[in-house]
């Protein structure tokens, strides 16, 4: 089908929940890695990542689970993540080159910033059923949740587009700034006591072509993937009538 | 491989004893605490998945070790006792090697621990902790598991099918191929949304969401689960109560400095040892039991 998908009508104003999570990521838990490097004596880097996950996590776990979810609900978040995994099980001999956060991006446009987190977090938490857990879990999981949340967001807010250029352009930076960005911070901290600026710039140096991979595979998968993925998506909620939160 | 006597545990136990081994490994920089710990990480991974852990722990674990190691005294400067100069002026100081060997350590024992975690906490022993706490999103993760080999299997029915008609992936020209993979995904895309909109609806007319929700679960928790959970408790305390008091603190910077060595300390390093090797410790015991009953028979 050669024509955009339509716009569907969508209220420009964030629900509470969604300012509760927006300050949560983007306030309480830079905070805490902030706290950890200057209050724990700046030597407890791997506790602090423990501790994202439960700040990411319990909040929007919280919220989640407070509102009952409809078994539909669960099931499509499920469906998604499942298809996430499947794609980063799919190209395992490709270091760097997944889809995940292709289809993050796709599920937190289409279903809402909070559906795009869950997806996204969930797929860096069971894929590692596969991979194996480590202390690198809890850094995908808030990697590839954020990006998740923040499309959802941005679409809402209108800044976002579905086009595929549009979708294109946030893949590939958010790949690359955010996703590099603190998978490198992550991964400084995991190997070396001691994060200063140096280390910090020899980790993105040597990480840089790793994260363009990424960038690159998001991307393209986002090309071919978002216009199909949107349209079948769009579809699925008009058929079942499931709202958008 | 011999089954693992404490994987058959309450998952209560296993969770506990994982949390503390990591949570304790990522703490403690003292030196023999920290060597504690990788001797029983190395043993207990050993014991758990024998030959492959050994290929793990040399090839993939020893080199970490090394350069982690090395990578601290090239970026860290601190410490008094200046050993030599590098090219660029920076000194390099025994504490900032020291320090580089202890986290490498660290690094490296918390990896082999979740190796073993791996093998011991397997998915549905998480799901069955966690399922009370956040059911929705249990439900999820156990959701999500078992649709990626099902949405495997029937990739490869929805290819065998299009490779009939002459579009399957191994087919046509490489622009070609990947267009019918992309094809290959969206059928599938398509199959999994309608699958689960018929999978929710059917959950939903069986009643899910409606209180009083019973679950099923295989694990039990017995007089042998209680005991491990006891001595595991009472070990937790003697460490931490250990920790309170700087008996498992060292300082690198600017000079090393450790507690001096007391009886007490002695009582902690033991209790450590014995939480580390407490999986490997069951295991004996239980091979012991095995061959008096066995030699009996």
């Amino acid at each position: 089908m050669p024509d955009q998908p339509k716009q569907p009508i969508r209220t420009h104003k964030l629900s509470s929940r969604t300012w509760l999570a927006a300050l949560l990521i983007l306030i309480v838990i830079p905070a805490t890695i902030l706290f950890g490097i200057f209050v724990l004596d700046d030597r407890k880097y791997y506790f602090i990542s423990l501790l994202i996950i439960l700040y990411t996590l319990v909040p929007f776990a919280l919220v989640f689970e407070k509102r009952k979810p409809q078994a539909r609900e669960l099931v499509v978040i499920a469906v998604l993540a499942a298809i996430a995994v499947a794609g980063r099980a799919a190209f395992f001999m490709f270091p760097q080159f997944k889809p995940v956060v292709a289809i993050v991006i796709i599920a937190g446009v289409s279903f809402g910033a909070e559906a795009g987190f869950l997806v996204g977090a969930t797929t860096g938490f069971v894929s590692n059923f596969f991979f194996g857990q480590g202390p690198w879990t809890p850094w995908q999981m808030f990697c590839f949740g954020i990006i998740g949340f923040i499309a959802g967001l941005l679409y809402r807010k209108g800044w976002l587009r579905r086009s595929r250029f549009s979708l294109c352009l946030f893949g590939g930076l958010t790949t690359l700034i955010i996703y590099g960005g603190i998978i490198n911070i992550g991964s400084v901290m995991m190997f070396t006591p001691k994060l200063n600026w140096e280390t910090l710039m020899a980790a993105y140096g040597t990480g840089f072509w790793f994260d363009l991979v990424h960038a690159i595979a998001t991307v393209i998968f986002l090309f071919a993937l978002s216009r199909p993925m949107i349209e079948k998506l769009d579809r699925i909620k008009t058929k079942y009538g499931l709202v958008e939160r | 491989m011999k089954r693992d006597a404490f994987s058959g545990y309450h998952p209560v136990v296993n969770m506990l004893f994982f949390v503390s081994v990591i949570a304790f490994g990522m703490f403690f920089m003292h030196p023999v605490l920290q060597a504690i710990a990788l001797v029983s990480a190395v043993v207990y991974s050993q014991m758990l998945k024998g030959k492959r852990a050994l290929k793990f722990n040399l090839i993939y674990m020893l080199p970490l070790l090394l350069i982690t190691a090395v990578i601290n005294p090239a970026f860290n400067h601190a410490g008094v006792t200046i050993l030599f100069y590098l090219k660029s002026g920076n000194p390099v100081t025994l504490e900032s090697i020291l320090y580089g060997v202890a986290t490498a350590v660290m690094f490296v024992t918390v990896i082999i621990w979740f190796s073993c975690y791996n093998a011991v906490m397997t998915s549905d022993k998480f799901i069955y902790l966690f399922g009370r706490a956040i059911p929705a999103l249990s439900l999820i993760f156990s959701m999500v598991l078992r649709f990626v080999p099902r949405y495997k299997s029937q990739i490869r029915r929805i290819s065998h099918a299009q490779r009939s008609i002459g579009r399957d992936v191994t087919q046509g020209s490489p622009y070609r191929r990947a267009k019918h993979g992309l094809r290959i995904v969206s059928i599938m895309t398509t199959w999994a949304l309608e699958n689960a909109i018929e999978t929710a609806d059917s959950m939903r007319s069986r009643g899910y969401g409606l209180p009083k929700r019973t679950s099923f679960s295989l694990y039990r928790f017995d007089n042998r689960d209680r005991l491990a959970l006891g001595i595991l408790a009472g070990l937790l305390l003697v460490i931490l109560a250990g920790a309170a008091l700087g008996e498992n603190t060292i300082r690198y910077f600017p000079s090393i400095r450790l507690d001096p060595y007391s009886s007490f300390s002695a009582i902690v390093y033991v209790a450590y040892f014995a939480l580390c090797l407490m999986p490997v410790g069951i295991q004996i015991l239980e091979d012991i039991k095995w061959r008096s009953i066995a030699s009996r028979m």
